[in-house]
């Protein structure tokens, strides 16, 4: 899709964010997948501070677990810490210059290990506050160019409509009760990629790619799902797969 | 982020695992937040939200009238696991709690705010702050509440574990926050046939009776390398429930 006509969607996508029904983990999913086309970029990850300014991943362009787990490393560092922490946009960081990646060797190590070479960071600005932020992961050397870095700012702020909504900006109560919820949501997420994987027989990725599928074909918010199986609410073999199911 | 008040009591809850540690909390968490109630209930499988630490007799007949009438933002919030927040319930549409909202004159509460207690889709219970006026939280006082609600459902998930010899096991690791954790919890769940918070607490225990650090765990068994046994101390599913 040529980049105008992607934008136009995310634009939309942001836009249908304000309507009532309206999924976040969803729609940061989708988001962060369109970074990596926008930008050209191997992944984007969006993290959000939690109230004791820990940052917690929110929703990744593909839900490998091995790419979580780094970017659950940054909760404590890392180059999205160090801008959620002042603010300001950390890019280009070079992730093979060890002078560079000195105060990260957890990071690092994970991020080098599934073989990202360069990230940027950006800020999710609200007002004067800074709730969190936009990663994005290189695989290639090679720099964002100007129009990249001011148009990832700009990915970055629209994250930021879509996690708060809108309308509901004035109150800061229910800022922090939404960014809460939307944490609860992703760990809801995680507890069902496992319950699934278990009754399936399939990895957790597999699990998830499968349920995210279902949700879409059917006009289902992902994290009304999640929570509906965890309350025995839903009936899992509902859901089409392919694996074969383990004998009873 | 947290006031320094607030971390007082954190502190004190990570240090204090008496029976009365949970008052003193409220009282202390009241204070640190200004208001004039705070209260921790948790769910119970037939009733409802059961009180177990009230701060004041105006924070206990709040929670009583929920939990006698079935109905309130607390009870919202346990069961949508979000947090609500009322400046003024005066200003409540009648039809959200009717009967609750006729109690109010002797309830003498004004503004309430409820934080539930949950790891995801674990939920065990709620902390509900009052106030006798009209009133907002300031951002500040959000985050105290969301961490106190937070270090509570730490000490309710540990003090429900069944597997003895872990009291020094209070506190989760940090390494809580990543994704394999919940993952393994949900994959337990389904071999073990447990809910969730129970399937939580036996990966915990396997991780420190065996003393590895629970992420490294977690990952053998997300990627099928470890499959824990259901052991003879193995109890039929039920949902948690207050000690």
């Amino acid at each position: 899709m040529p980049r105008e006509q992607l934008l136009s969607k995310v634009f939309l996508e942001v836009a249908d964010s304000l309507v009532a029904d309206f999924d976040v983990l969803e729609f940061l999913q989708q988001f962060a997948e369109h970074c990596t086309e926008l930008l050209d970029v191997a992944a984007a990850g969006i993290l959000l501070g939690d109230e004791k300014g820990h940052l917690q991943l929110l929703a990744a362009s593909d839900e490998h677990t091995r790419l979580l787990e780094v970017f659950a490393s940054q909760s404590g560092q890392g180059p999205c810490v160090d801008c959620y922490l002042s603010g300001r946009p950390r890019i280009h960081i070079d992730l093979t210059d060890p002078d560079v990646t000195l105060p990260w060797p957890q990071f690092t190590t994970g991020a080098r290990a599934i073989g990202f070479t360069v990230v940027n960071a950006f800020p999710l600005r609200l007002r004067e506050r800074v709730i969190g932020a936009l990663g994005l992961f290189q695989t290639q050397p090679g720099h964002l160019s100007d129009e990249d870095v001011l148009l990832a700012q700009a990915l970055a702020d629209m994250a930021t409509i879509g996690i708060l909504q809108q309308r509901t900006l004035a109150h800061n109560e229910v800022e922090r009760s939404q960014l809460q919820y939307a944490l609860t949501s992703r760990i809801i997420l995680e507890q069902v990629k496992g319950i699934l994987a278990e009754r399936w027989q399939v990895s957790v990725d597999e699990a998830f790619n499968v349920l995210r599928a279902y949700a879409r074909a059917h006009n289902q918010r992902l994290t009304q799902l999640a929570l509906a199986i965890t309350t025995g609410t839903f009936d899992t073999d509902q859901i089409p797969h392919t694996a074969p199911s383990p004998t009873l | 982020m947290i006031s320094e008040s607030m971390t007082k009591v954190l502190c004190f809850l990570e240090e204090d695992d008496s029976a009365g540690g949970v008052d003193a909390a409220a009282a202390a968490g009241a204070a640190a937040l200004d208001v004039s109630g705070l209260a921790v209930s948790l769910t119970a499988t037939e009733s409802g939200l059961e009180p177990v630490a009230c701060s004041s007799d105006t924070a206990r007949s709040f929670e009583d009238a929920q939990f006698t009438l079935g109905e309130g933002p607390g009870v919202n919030a346990a069961r949508t696991g979000t947090v609500v927040c009322v400046g003024d319930l005066t200003n409540e549409r009648p039809d959200r709690w009717p009967l609750l909202l006729r109690e109010l004159m002797g309830l003498r509460v004004r503004s309430v705010f409820c934080f539930p207690m949950a790891l995801g889709a674990i939920r065990i219970g709620v902390l509900s702050a009052t106030r006798h006026t009209a009133s907002r939280f300031t951002p500040e006082q959000m985050d105290d509440s969301l961490a106190l609600a937070a270090a509570l459902t730490t000490r309710y998930l540990a003090t429900m574990d069944e597997v003895p010899d872990h009291a020094d096991a209070l506190d989760f690791p940090e390494s809580l926050e990543h994704a394999v954790i919940h993952q393994a919890t949900g994959m337990v769940s389904v071999q073990l046939e447990l809910p969730l918070s129970q399937a939580l607490l036996r990966l915990r225990a396997h991780a420190y009776s065996t003393g590895r650090p629970i992420t490294d765990m977690a990952h053998d068994i997300v990627n099928r390398r470890l499959r824990l046994s259901p052991t003879g101390d193995s109890t039929p599913p039920s949902l948690p429930v207050k000690d």
